[in-house]
């Protein structure tokens, strides 16, 4: 027989020491390094390369297109409608997914972590690396449209600063909305595609109510709100922005049937937390299967 | 009684020929994708337009026997002029191909969906559980390996572009009753099986290699989406700029103002709307014209060869020959202006097929070798 | 740590169990894992056994808090697991599964596996050290997890499910796929960890090896218990099926024709070589008492004397084909 001590019974209320800080910054820096080694960074940067290396190319094949022009079409169409959606649905879907199939997830809940704590630090690590992508290559962007063009008097840096901020509103928005779905759904790339091309892509071009259910819809109303897209055409000033994005100017010049800048990233911000806190809510729920597979 | 021996026996008959070892692979993989749900809704509804193209196969035929079932059909085909009602015979060929056109052009959309049902799990999943060795443990080369892999899209796509090409054309010829409709629409036939099989091989060894390139298949479907949906988007937004500003050159040249000012404001309301009226037909031909010219621009214009599917499709357009078709349709109509018009909007890009032949050519050879690369023999797996 | 006093001890200093299973069932979908197993592990070192698809893993799982029991409840120290991190601090696990973040060093993985357990820098550092001293992976601590041979891997998760220093410790099959000097090496481990106080539960389907590590053991069978305690009290509770001793002699059909005459005897078979011969009796311990004397008096020479059956596998093989 075995000669170690016997053990008295621990005390239930004396072992709750609490959220430990130090395992949650390990986690998240962890997180961080997760996200640096691989090659899914290179992916992502080159994908956010492409509105560059687009602006580039047509910067040199077709003369005299204005810069509030390619500015438009790249940086708030392009970006925006395919970019940002794309890279935050691979981050935020494979936070716990990647995990749980590499079957690593066994060390992480192991630990004095709650589930939920172990969501969010994972979250705020992909929220990191998505939100410094985005602005880097949203001014890179920028940089590519304007360097050595006409400004027409405008303050490009803070069109940037603004466009950059506007993007990674955005990409936080749907890094919590992915992250969610992630955890709900098994196959999260094909109903995350799903959800950009319909939702995203079609019903937010649609005059109707169910675009205040999108995120682009007020990505589109701030930088509408913030920045203006008006280019001189043959016909006349031009308003790309209101035509793209199907806002009634010539009725409502001041688009007071809209939300306002403040309700947009109130309502934005706000949604953000709550699909982050129903999300660590699911968590901290869930079995995680490691050896045997999921139902469905 | 004898008593049999309960335990390993070898066997002893007949083995399968080599040449049909990758049958083995192919079988394995399509009942895989099979138990995929959303596959099997794909291919369910993939199989609608095909039903559409039977429909118009079949009620042609009708016409052409002067059913008055046919005749109430048609009558809400707008697209079609009375010329073409009335001699059906004579414009069989062209309708079939027009049909065919519009059938192979949805098909393409569903096949890429269905390539990302299917494709990325095919060699990445194999490389995550490292099954390689299990494979080439046994007398099967890495070229069955990859037929076998290879013949999993075919038999998908097959299902869906070539299978319902031909059941379309059985029934479109069961119910025109006519000989001769065979030596009219049988290369339509042989075109579209041959587009079906270019699409399969094409994107069938692109998907494989995207898939030999990573263990975790969802970067593959996102390469895959990239190259589908993102390269449709980077050639259209080219495209949209390129041409914005040849249709503002053109409108720069309206002779007539655009009406506006306080001067035109103070205008009695007949006036106005005399003046808005000279400014819309003024714009009306220049758009016109610019659309026309678009035609002959797009003889030199590179940049749909950005998208993957734009090159598919001209391939297809090339094969089917419907360029043609509308150059015929377009004689109906006495006026120079309005076959013009017809044309510029019906008619694919211009640029030679060739070019799209060269891209589509390259990538199938940039594939096979990422494919050699990444699947190693087993002598040179880790 | 959990070794030093962990705040305000409630009750009587006696024996409790460390884990505690109280009709707990787990299913998966229509598959069950666990069957109403109630069970009491006691401190010390524990054989878990079972074949493939008993429901080691899942006890195992249940116990470290990441699955939910279907039915019944699971205590550990005491307190329940499910959504209870902070138990975390007191157990250590060592999962079954190869899986590693490769691209991490082996000092890389315990540190963050030691920050993760809530240590500070300084203590992370010293934990790390040391326990890589006792796993013998100092040698090989700054290469890459992928480089690895089967054992140092299984080392490593030993290491990371001891380097917080917890008290009670699950290991789940952690010999599997090893050679036998690693596998001697991790015993030697898990013996040490035992007579340092530690609690372990060691799940293996391979029988000797827990016999050489334990002598206390629970055994599965498709989700239900089958039997717990020593191997021996297990033997002996097993009265349906008589004890075989085999007798090592020359002259052995003699030895059978005068042991075939005693009432505790129930079979006698002739082992091949014509050298031994194997007696089935419900008395062992009379058997044994008796041998010696007809020895003497017979002038038979018996060469060697073993129980074919008084190990694992046989308790094993019984209670499985029962």
């Amino acid at each position: 027989m075995n000669s170690a001590p016997a053990l008295a019974q621990i005390d239930p209320s004396s072992t709750g020491r609490g959220l430990s800080l130090t395992a949650l910054w390990t986690l998240y820096s962890f997180s961080l390094r997760q996200h640096r080694h691989g090659k899914r960074w290179i992916i992502m940067a080159a994908l956010m390369l492409l509105p560059a290396g687009l602006a580039l190319l047509v910067r040199n094949t077709a003369h005299n297109v204005p810069g509030v022009a390619l500015e438009f079409v790249f940086a708030f169409m392009f970006i925006p409608q395919a970019l940002l959606p794309l890279v935050a649905l691979i981050y935020a879907s494979g936070m716990i997914q990647d995990e749980q199939e590499e079957q690593t997830i066994t060390y992480l809940l192991i630990r004095p972590i709650p589930k939920w704590a172990l969501y969010v630090m994972k979250l705020l690590a992909t929220l990191t690396v998505a939100v410094v992508l985005t602005v880097v290559f949203t001014s890179l962007t920028y940089a590519v449209i304007y360097w050595g063009a006409d400004n027409h008097g405008q303050n490009i840096l803070l069109r940037c600063l603004k466009a950059s901020s506007i993007h990674a509103t955005a990409v936080a928005a749907y890094c919590c909305l992915f992250g969610l779905m992630s955890l709900m759904a098994k196959r999260i790339l094909i109903v995350g595609i799903l959800y950009i091309a319909i939702f995203e892509g079609l019903f937010a071009n649609l005059a109707f109510g169910i675009r205040l259910l999108t995120v682009i819809y007020y990505t589109r109303l701030i930088a509408y709100r913030t920045l203006p897209f008006i280019v001189s055409t043959p016909f006349g000033t031009q308003d790309f922005a209101a035509e793209a994005w199907q806002l009634d100017v010539r009725n409502d010049p001041k688009l007071l049937e809209h939300p306002q800048f403040g309700t947009c990233l109130i309502v934005l911000f706000v949604s953000s937390l709550v699909l982050t806190a129903l999300a660590a809510f699911i968590c901290s729920r869930r079995e995680f299967y490691v050896k045997t597979a999921e139902k469905g | 009684m004898p008593i049999f021996d309960q335990g390993y026996q070898h066997w002893s008959g007949q083995m399968s020929g080599r040449a049909w070892r990758w049958l083995a692979v192919t079988r394995q993989g399509i009942r895989g994708g099979l138990k995929n749900r959303f596959l099997r809704y794909v291919l369910f509804a993939a199989w609608v337009p095909a039903l559409a193209l039977v429909l118009m196969l079949c009620m042609w035929g009708l016409l052409e026997r002067r059913s008055s079932l046919a005749s109430t059909f048609i009558q809400y085909m707008s697209l079609l002029q009375p010329g073409v009602v009335a001699d059906p015979q004579h414009y069989r060929a062209d309708i079939w191909r027009l049909s065919y056109g519009y059938f192979l052009q949805i098909e393409l959309r569903f096949s890429m969906v269905l390539i990302l049902l299917v494709g990325p799990n095919l060699i990445s999943q194999d490389l995550r559980f490292n099954a390689l060795p299990l494979y080439f443990s046994r007398p099967l080369r890495r070229i069955d390996y990859f037929l076998g892999k290879l013949g999993v899209i075919l038999a998908f796509l097959g299902m869906v572009v070539i299978v319902p090409s031909i059941v379309a054309y059985v029934l479109g010829l069961l119910f025109s009753l006519d000989i001769t409709i065979v030596r009219d629409t049988f290369a339509i036939l042989l075109a579209s099986v041959a587009y079906g099989l270019i699409i399969a091989f094409s994107a069938g060894l692109l998907i494989l290699a995207l898939s030999a390139m990573s263990r975790n298949s969802r970067y593959v479907a996102l390469c895959w989406v990239a190259i589908w949906l993102i390269s449709g988007i980077v050639g259209t937004v080219l495209q949209a700029v390129d041409s914005q500003q040849r249709r503002y050159a053109y409108y720069s040249q309206i002779s007539v103002a655009r009406p506006n000012g306080r001067d035109f404001d103070n205008l009695p309301r007949a006036e106005r709307d005399k003046q808005w009226r000279a400014y819309r037909q003024a714009r009306e031909k220049a758009t016109e014209e610019y659309r026309i010219a678009e035609l002959g621009f797009s003889a030199h214009d590179w940049r749909p060869l950005v998208s993957y599917t734009a090159n598919l499709s001209r391939l297809g357009q090339q094969l089917l020959g419907t360029d043609q078709t509308w150059k015929k349709l377009s004689l109906l109509d006495p006026d120079q202006n309005a076959r013009d018009l017809l044309l510029a909007t019906y008619m694919g890009p211009q640029y030679p097929w060739y070019w799209s032949a060269g891209v589509l050519t390259g990538l199938f050879g940039l594939s096979a070798c990422v494919l050699n690369l990444s699947v190693k023999s087993l002598d040179r797996l880790k | 740590m959990c070794s030093e006093p962990f705040g305000k001890i409630a009750g009587p200093a006696e024996v409790r169990p460390i884990v505690a299973f109280h009709e707990v069932s787990k299913w998966y979908g229509n598959v069950i894992g666990l069957n109403k197993l109630t069970i009491q592990i006691p401190a010390g070192v524990t054989g878990l056994l079972g074949p493939n698809g008993a429901g080691k893993s899942t006890l195992l799982q249940l116990a470290t808090g990441q699955l939910y029991p279907s039915q019944g409840t699971v205590r550990v120290l005491g307190q329940p697991v499910w959504n209870n991190p902070s138990l975390n601090r007191c157990i250590g696990l060592c999962p079954e599964q190869d899986a590693f973040y490769e691209w991490m060093t082996g000092w890389d993985f315990l540190y963050t596996s030691a920050r993760l357990g809530g240590l500070s820098r300084p203590d992370a550092r010293d934990a790390t050290g040391r326990t890589l001293d006792a796993v013998g992976m100092t040698t090989h601590k700054g290469r890459a997890i992928r480089g690895y041979s089967k054992g140092m891997r299984q080392r490593i998760k030993i290491a990371q499910a001891l380097v917080h220093g917890p008290q009670v410790l699950f290991l789940d099959e952690p010999m599997a796929g090893t050679d036998p000097v690693a596998r001697r090496a991790l015993m030697d481990i898990i013996q040490r960890l035992g007579s340092e106080g530690k609690s372990v539960v060691v799940s293996s389907h391979v029988l000797h090896e827990v016999q050489s590590l334990t002598p206390n053991i629970i055994l599965l069978n498709r989700g239900r218990l089958l039997a717990e305690g020593q191997v021996r009290q297990i033997r002996d509770l097993i009265d349906k099926h008589p004890h075989h001793i085999v007798l090592v002699c020359d002259a052995s059909r003699k030895l059978a024709s005068r042991l075939v005459s005693w009432d505790d005897v129930e079979g006698i078979r002739m082992l091949p070589g014509g050298k031994a011969l194997m007696v089935e009796t419900r008395s062992p311990d009379a058997f044994y008492g008796r041998l010696p004397q007809l020895s003497f008096e017979d002038g038979t020479e018996i060469k060697e004397v073993y129980s074919d059956d008084d190990n694992l596998e046989a308790v094993f093989k019984y209670l499985v084909n029962k």
